[in-house]
């Protein structure tokens, strides 16, 4: 009996801390629900200039949310809801500059860019740490301040960008310079998560008191982690104008709303003490998909209106949905998000492939089938553009064994893994449940297909 | 009166040439500009004696008796005096530089009201630092009156027709509607939550409000159902926020999206003109909020004696009820609130609710005052409902402030604004303004202890 209590308390303590981190779950679906979808109503979003075009779109929304992410993990509320008018901030006095004979090196535009974001995050986190504020009223100040001072320096849209960022928001080829901007800016906040200083900040912003207690330099820890937020900003900017290749005084004001939400989305808390780049990305990418996807459905008059219910609507019930996430922590112990992604990721790169290959086959003709009542059609009806020719149906029936085969592979895999991992403790419910699913899976496929399936590979 | 402490000899002599020193910058900017004589010695009298006064009034409040008993072992009389004296003495130098500052950029800065309203300023900032200390439970209330007093007089002098019956009767209606919105804001708040869904109630009850009286409904019919439709969506809020602690801020946010758009969707279902709605507003609700309308045959719009009522009505609910006292319990300390049998969900979704409610009562009064139905009519009211309870000295973490703080604060955002308008300021000015000027007036009450003392 104690024993039991023993393991149990310590599969707790291992699901709780490690490489565990069940927050990632919802993002991870949501972004391959939302990609099979838009990959399946648009199979153009598959091509090299698809690619581009939503990497351009995407990236500033992306740094926009590590900016935020970078001062939220910090702790007590921060939730900088000035980053949007900052980045358009950065985006005008570039562009005045720009066009007042300044700053015409990259490098140049770049150290600016970058030291403007992080002098404005230094000040906040001056402000934050000896006016001892709440940080949400400094951001407020922040935000009210510098979206009425950006229409003062550029009135009204316009401008011209510097040249050398003339060809980078074409978004014609994946490999843009902003995805290389995109990349370096991941991997040096995962350079960065090596670091002791990393430690000190997530200890600080889950429990402030304990890491001043503990010794941890709490101010140097703060206006660090702000700096490297404005210096996020910095490149968001970048990104933004680059995207836009003009100045907009007001345009970037909505990133605050957007980037909040995909940081939220992406599983990091507003409290502080968690969250990371990828599941920041994915956040901003499923947003990015949100829009996308609506935007391939033709609602007429009321598009936008739609897409603002259903925008609403993703957001309040993916956040319903993180309720559920203790439930699984208590079911799966140690949940693995690269695992689940890999998972994942198979099965979307399958519809992938079903969408480029067998759209191409049949041009993007005839989405809608007449006659009688068809179960299938009235299933992928209302995600799929093209119908299913006789010759795909039949090298669908073709590759039905092997399917079933990989199936069977997968379901024997997890049983061995299940009994593997679950020998040393008494509980096999997972394992049997997960049999007598893959049992009833396989039941139901077999009374679909017939008896042939199993007969053809056990011929095979 | 109670007896002045005696400041010390290098106090009064550096409170003595600094007051020297403006009274001869103000005379030499006065003959710069070739003002008359009279004004010149009139407020350089005026300057000398109210500094002079200030200084030993003030500082005197600053001193510690025992403090001052042990200053004589001190490393030198002019160092302790600034020690002592640093903040109060690098506050004034500041307001200092930028009056010079503006004075030498701006042609006809330096006048006589603009130095009165200097001196307003100064006197403002030292009594707020100094007889703030006496109250410690409504200290920002009182920060909040002696702001709004300022800048009353200030505005009345130095701008034409401020203080004139219609300008009042104006401000009076504006701070009205943002003070219906901010309702729900401070109950929220009270508990530690937020409601970032009231613009777009707002919006929607204004579309949806003009979209039923077009659709014949009885106009006081049509104003019941909106006004329960928008504490439905509170109740459903109230219920989503309490289920998802710490997320208020974007759960609000997204069931605003869905609203906005649910309702625009609804009102569009058989309109050829998606998005407009058109219907004729009854004379009754554009009397509620219109500048000319008449209560009981007085002529102020019914809507501030509305605002009012609703106010005394909240504060005293929030002082005595029960009711009230419960929300602040929870505000405070959630665990111990429920450890007396107080319910948490309830008071979330009464709350929500009730912002909810009041969301689309504004939505209403908007449609009676401008008479056309309009989506985005609410989206100012984002930030400024979370300013004006900010502003009034509520805490955005629960459990400390009230309603009659939000309208001080309410009453403080609308007086500035219109005083920028009356200088002359545009909208991105203004907004600049209110960005900078939020920050120090919440630094002047709402700092939060160092971590060193909360272990």
């Amino acid at each position: 009996m104690s024993t039991a209590a023993i393991t149990t308390t310590t599969a707790k303590t291992e699901a709780q801390g490690g490489r565990s981190n069940p927050f990632l779950l919802m993002p991870i679906t949501l972004f391959f629900a939302l990609l099979a979808v838009a990959v399946l109503r648009a199979p153009s979003l598959m091509s090299a200039s698809g690619i581009g075009a939503a990497i351009i779109v995407v990236t500033p929304l992306i740094l926009a949310t590590y900016t935020l992410m970078a001062s939220t993990i910090s702790g007590r509320g921060t939730v900088d809801l000035s980053v949007g008018p900052l980045i358009g901030f950065i985006n005008v006095t570039l562009i005045q500059l720009h066009g007042a004979g300044l700053l015409e090196n990259p490098i140049a535009v770049f150290l600016y860019c970058m030291a403007v974001g992080a002098l404005y995050q230094l000040i906040f986190s001056l402000i934050v740490i000896y006016v001892r504020v709440q940080p949400i009223i400094v951001s407020l100040s922040g935000y009210l301040a510098l979206s009425g001072i950006n229409l003062v320096i550029l009135p009204r849209p316009g401008g011209m960008a510097p040249a050398f960022m003339a060809e980078w928001g074409y978004g014609t080829s994946i490999f843009s310079p902003i995805l290389i901007i995109l990349l370096l800016a991941t991997a040096a906040w995962l350079l960065f998560t090596a670091t002791a200083f990393y430690t000190h900040l997530r200890l600080m912003g889950s429990d402030e008191r304990a890491a001043y207690t503990s010794g941890v330099p709490i101010t140097i820890v703060r206006i660090g982690a702000h700096m490297i937020s404005g210096c996020f900003a910095g490149l968001a900017a970048i990104c933004f104008t680059a995207l836009i290749s003009s100045g907009d005084p007001s345009q970037g004001t909505t990133y605050t709303l957007i980037a909040v939400t995909a940081l939220v989305l992406g599983g990091a808390s507003l409290g502080g003490g968690r969250g990371g780049v990828f599941g920041s990305a994915l956040g901003a990418i499923n947003l990015y998909l949100i829009t996308y996807v609506l935007s391939t459905f033709n609602f007429g008059t009321v598009q936008s209106f739609v897409t603002n219910l259903a925008y609403g609507a993703i957001l309040v019930i993916s956040l319903l949905l993180t309720l559920l996430i203790p439930v699984i922590q208590r079911r799966i112990r140690n949940f693995s998000p690269l695992l689940y992604f890999v998972a994942l990721s198979v099965v979307v790169l399958g519809i992938i492939l079903h969408a480029t290959f067998d759209y191409g086959a049949l041009g993007a003709a005839g989405a809608i089938v007449s006659g009688p009542l068809d179960m299938q059609a009235a299933l992928t009806g209302p995600l799929e553009i093209a119908t299913v020719s006789p010759e795909t149906e039949a090298l669908r029936i073709a590759a039905a064994p092997l399917v079933l085969s990989v199936l069977l592979l997968i379901v024997i895999a997890v049983f061995v893994r299940l009994a593997v991992g679950q020998s040393s403790r008494r509980t096999l419910a997972p394992a049997v449940a997960v049999v007598v699913a893959a049992l009833v899976l396989a039941g139901a496929y077999v009374m679909a297909e017939g008896v042939r399936g199993p007969e053809t590979e056990a011929v095979e | 009166m109670e007896k002045l402490p005696q400041i010390s000899l290098p106090a009064r002599i550096l409170g003595l040439a600094i007051a020297i020193v403006l009274t001869a910058l103000g005379v030499g900017f006065g003959f710069a500009q070739a003002l008359s004589v009279q004004v010149i010695i009139l407020s350089a009298i005026a300057t000398m004696a109210l500094f002079v006064w200030a200084w030993r009034f003030v500082i005197g409040q600053f001193l510690d008796p025992a403090a001052t008993a042990v200053v004589a072992e001190g490393p030198s009389p002019l160092r302790t005096a600034w020690l002592q004296y640093r903040w109060p003495l690098l506050g004034l130098a500041l307001i200092l530089i930028a009056f010079l500052v503006l004075s030498l950029t701006v042609e006809a800065f330096f006048n006589i009201w603009n130095v009165i309203s200097l001196i307003i300023l100064l006197a403002i900032l030292i009594l707020t630092r100094t007889l703030g200390r006496q109250f410690q439970q409504n200290r920002s209330a009182f920060i909040g009156i002696m702001v709004l007093a300022g800048l009353f007089s200030v505005g009345s002098m130095n701008i034409e027709g401020f203080a004139s019956g219609n300008n009042i009767k104006s401000m009076l209606l504006f701070a009205s509607f943002l003070g219906l919105a901010s309702i729900g804001q401070t109950l929220v708040a009270l508990l530690g939550g937020l409601d970032l869904s009231i613009p777009f109630i707002i919006g929607a009850a204004n579309v949806g409000l003009l979209y039923l009286i077009g659709l014949g409904v009885p106009p006081w019919l049509a104003t019941l159902i909106v006004l329960a439709i928008g504490a439905l969506f509170g109740v459903i809020n109230g219920f989503l926020s309490y289920k998802l602690q710490g997320q208020a801020l974007i759960v609000t946010l997204g069931t605003g999206f869905a609203i906005s758009g649910g309702v625009q969707i609804v009102t569009s279902i058989g309109s050829a003109y998606s998005g407009n709605v058109f219907g004729t507003v009854p004379a009754w609700l554009s009397n509620i909020p219109a500048m000319n309308g008449s209560t009981f045959g007085l002529s102020f719009p019914p809507v501030i004696a509305i605002w009012a009522l609703i106010a005394l009505i909240l504060i005293l609910a929030l002082r005595l009820t029960v009711y009230g006292r419960f929300l602040y319990a929870l505000g405070v300390n959630r665990t111990s609130a429920s450890r007396v049998m107080i319910s948490e969900m309830r008071y979330w979704v009464i709350a929500y609710a009730l912002s909810g409610f009041f969301a689309a009562l504004t939505g209403g009064l908007l449609l009676g005052w401008s008479g056309g139905g309009f989506i985005g009519v609410g989206d100012q009211y984002l930030f400024l409902t979370l300013a004006a309870v900010v502003v009034g000295g509520t805490s955005l973490l629960g459990g400390a402030g009230g309603y009659g703080f939000t309208v001080i604060g309410v009453l403080v955002l609308q007086v500035l604004s219109s005083f920028l308008v009356g200088i002359g300021l545009d909208f991105k000015w203004q907004q600049f303004i209110f960005g900078l000027l939020i920050l120090p007036m919440v630094a002047l009450y709402a700092r939060s202890p160092h971590i060193r003392t909360q272990i």
